[in-house]
């Protein structure tokens, strides 16, 4: 419903309707913090063109259709996963579908102490004291509308919680999947993860929609990484080709902590994947990769926003863009380097390959600096396969279409050449592989 | 039957006409030179043969081991053994050089009904032909032409010639931007693919290039069209007299 000012507000009402059933509701600070985020996200309504980070990714469509709260699912096979080099890996499996988590397909034996990895419900319902410290605390929802909405809402999702010192002896993979029936659904998953100083950590997201229909999967990390803790984190967002996928994470880096993200993007009609970092500490190091491979009428969005606050930190951005068909990609990072960030050293380069006529790719690289001995810069670039490049493979009797997937491939290929698990390195380049038989034909080149 | 006939053959780049009237066949065995001045076609003439989008052929024809050359695509042309040398090979960038040559020969043996090689078995034999040209494992290894010097990626230019084997070789300013040694090299690599069975195309600005690899017949070209052939002799008198009078000729 458009409300006074003509902004759009769809699922307001639903968040507010069960307020009082919804777990947890006794819980002061609980409550609290979930009618901060309707009264923040009931403000700003659904961000559309008039908000600075939303104007080239288009919500209307939201607004139009009715999504109800998926709330479990059917039973589904999870061997089947299409990551199957991570799925044979051993791992601590955490699975949801439709939004809540199932139990029965997790993988949590075996846990070894200071690791805690649990349902959000559960924790709620358990041990809210246990929450209350961290849980909204790493993230400001007056700049993530979305993520206003969904703490409205919040009821599941994964809690990954390390103890100072512990080095988790496995990877947590947490596994998303979503089967929507005739109604489309709307999921707000909230992810925490805190690792205490000096803990490690690698955590592999699948989202995985099985279905043609529609749905809405708007989620929310709050990732807290301790002083010289590790974090590995590898998303690979492969959503339904109807689903919108709203992701935003929230990271804060204390002194010396590590991250090392990487994040593929190819499911859904639209899908917007938006980091906000903060170095706190000194000497912390952040790097931020991706790939994404857009094709159809797909919007793919990757938005980041890293703030150095502390000295001598450095953030690293490579996102490289496959974009065939309409697809269009949209790039928007920013690096804002506060006074006390001496010696910061932070770059992002955001590289777009565009396969038809019709891709199109809008790419926003800010800079924003007010500490003065810093070494900062951004770069983008937008192109189509190298002829001269191609011809030179077609010269030596290799085809077309094999020649446009060898020069694919190795524009992607440099980004995945730097995943430090090799299961997850084969899983996106197997992939990325898949995509391009596909989806790149001779014809597209014309 | 000739191994390559042009007739007649006339091209353009963006509607400028660059071919005139091209005449000219090769017997497999025999090595043929093109000579002549920087903008008389010689580099059109290469691309055309081998397929490369953005020029046109406005007349005549090209009959290629009793086929119609023109009618093909350069990868078709390549598998059906077609083989350019680049002046300037292009640098490719995350494609290792070996993968490269193993996709393309594989491609080749199965076009000709041979069953493709496996890894271990290409590298001996990419191996055996690289000791020749003085290209170690490190240099197959890396990425294709990349961060090459000018000599490192003519050598690998004619190693990918000795993997592919073509019936017709056309090696476009092989010996730009090559000291007497790489040259050297380079000839020698050249000199032990001559056969019974193999065509080859040099086209050169200089003469020196025909001391090493002393071909059967020579033409100059000039303004699109040939305007002398004659034997090993003709590139001494080019180089004695310069293009001038062909030139005028040509006019």
């Amino acid at each position: 419903m458009p409300d006074g000012s003509g902004h759009m507000q769809p699922f307001l009402d639903q968040a507010l309707a069960d307020s009082a059933s919804v777990p947890g509701a006794k819980v002061d600070w609980l409550a609290d913090l979930r009618g901060r985020g309707a009264s923040i996200y009931g403000d700003r309504g659904l961000p559309g063109r008039r908000d600075e980070y939303w104007r080239y990714t288009n919500l209307n469509a939201l607004g139009k259709n009715d999504f109800e709260l998926a709330n479990g699912g059917p039973a589904v096979d999870v061997p089947a996963l299409p990551h199957r080099a991570v799925a044979e890996l051993a791992s601590y499996r955490i699975v949801f579908v439709n939004g809540r988590l199932r139990p029965d397909l997790c993988v949590l034996d075996d846990m070894p102490d200071g690791v805690l990895i649990a349902g959000l419900g559960d924790m709620i319902a358990a041990a809210p004291d246990r929450l209350e410290p961290v849980l909204g605390q790493g993230l400001d929802l007056h700049e993530m509308p979305l993520a206003a909405l969904n703490t409205a809402f919040m009821r599941d999702g994964m809690v990954l919680f390390v103890d100072a010192g512990v080095d988790v002896d496995k990877p947590v993979h947490l596994v998303s999947i979503t089967v929507p029936g005739e109604t489309p659904l709307m999921l707000q998953p909230r992810h925490l993860v805190v690792l205490g100083d000096a803990a490690k950590a690698t955590l592999i997201e699948s989202h995985i929609g099985s279905d043609e229909g529609a749905y809405f999967n708007n989620l929310v990390s709050e990732i807290s990484i301790g002083e010289g803790a590790e974090l590995n984190h590898y998303t690979f967002q492969e959503e339904g080709p109807a689903a919108v996928h709203i992701a935003a994470t929230a990271l804060n880096l204390a002194a010396a902590a590590t991250y090392d993200g990487f994040l593929l993007q190819s499911g859904g009609l639209i899908g917007r994947v938006e980091t906000r970092a903060i170095l706190n500490g000194s000497d912390a190091d952040c790097r931020l990769d991706g790939i994404y491979l857009g094709t159809g009428e797909q919007v793919l969005d990757t938005t980041t926003y890293v703030e150095h606050v502390a000295a001598g930190c450095r953030s690293r951005q490579v996102y490289k863009g496959v974009l065939d068909g309409k697809a269009r990609g949209v790039f928007q990072g920013k690096i804002h380097v506060r006074p006390d960030a001496q010696q910061t050293d932070g770059h992002q380069l955001s590289r777009a390959l565009l396969l038809s006529p019709r891709a199109e790719i809008d790419t926003r690289p800010e800079l924003e600096i007010y500490a003065d001995d810093v070494k900062c810069s951004h770069g983008a670039t937008a192109g189509e396969l190298d002829a001269e490049a191609l011809f030179y493979l077609m010269s030596r009797g290799i085809p077309a279409e094999a020649a446009r997937r060898i020069l694919i491939e190795a524009f992607v290929g440099e980004a995945l050449s730097e995943i430090r698990l090799s299961q997850v390195a084969e899983d996106f380049s197997a992939h990325v592989r898949n995509w391009l038989s596909a989806n790149i034909t001779v014809n597209t080149a014309d | 039957m000739a191994l390559l006939e042009i007739r007649n053959l006339h091209a353009t780049v963006d509607d400028k006409p660059i071919l005139n009237g091209v005449d000219l066949t090769i017997d497999a065995g025999e090595v043929h030179a093109i000579m002549g001045p920087n903008g008389s076609g010689k580099s059109t003439l290469s691309y055309v043969l081998s397929g490369r989008d953005g020029y046109e052929v406005t007349d005549g024809e090209v009959i290629y081991d009793g086929k119609d050359l023109l009618e093909m695509a350069a990868d078709e042309r390549a598998r059906e053994g077609v083989f350019l040398a680049f002046q300037y090979p292009v640098e490719i960038p995350g494609v290792a050089g070996l993968t490269f040559l193993k996709t393309a020969a594989n491609a080749l043996r199965t076009h000709r009904g041979e069953g493709e090689l496996d890894a271990m078995d290409f590298l001996k034999f990419v191996r055996g032909k690289a000791e020749a040209l003085d290209i170690n494992d490190e240099m197959l290894k890396r990425a294709v032409n990349e961060g090459f010097s000018g000599g490192e990626k003519k050598r690998m230019e004619i190693l990918q010639m000795a993997v592919l084997e073509p019936k017709l070789a056309i090696l476009d300013e092989t010996d730009s931007g090559l000291d007497i040694d790489a040259l050297k090299v380079v000839s020698d690599g050249v000199n032990a693919l001559r056969g019974p069975e193999r065509g080859m195309l040099l086209i050169t600005h200089y003469q020196r290039l025909l001391d090493y690899i002393v071909p059967d017949r020579v033409h100059v070209l000039a303004h699109g069209r040939i305007v002398k052939s004659g034997d090993k002799d003709l590139a001494l008198e080019l180089e004695a007299k310069g293009y001038g009078e062909f030139m005028e000729a040509a006019e």
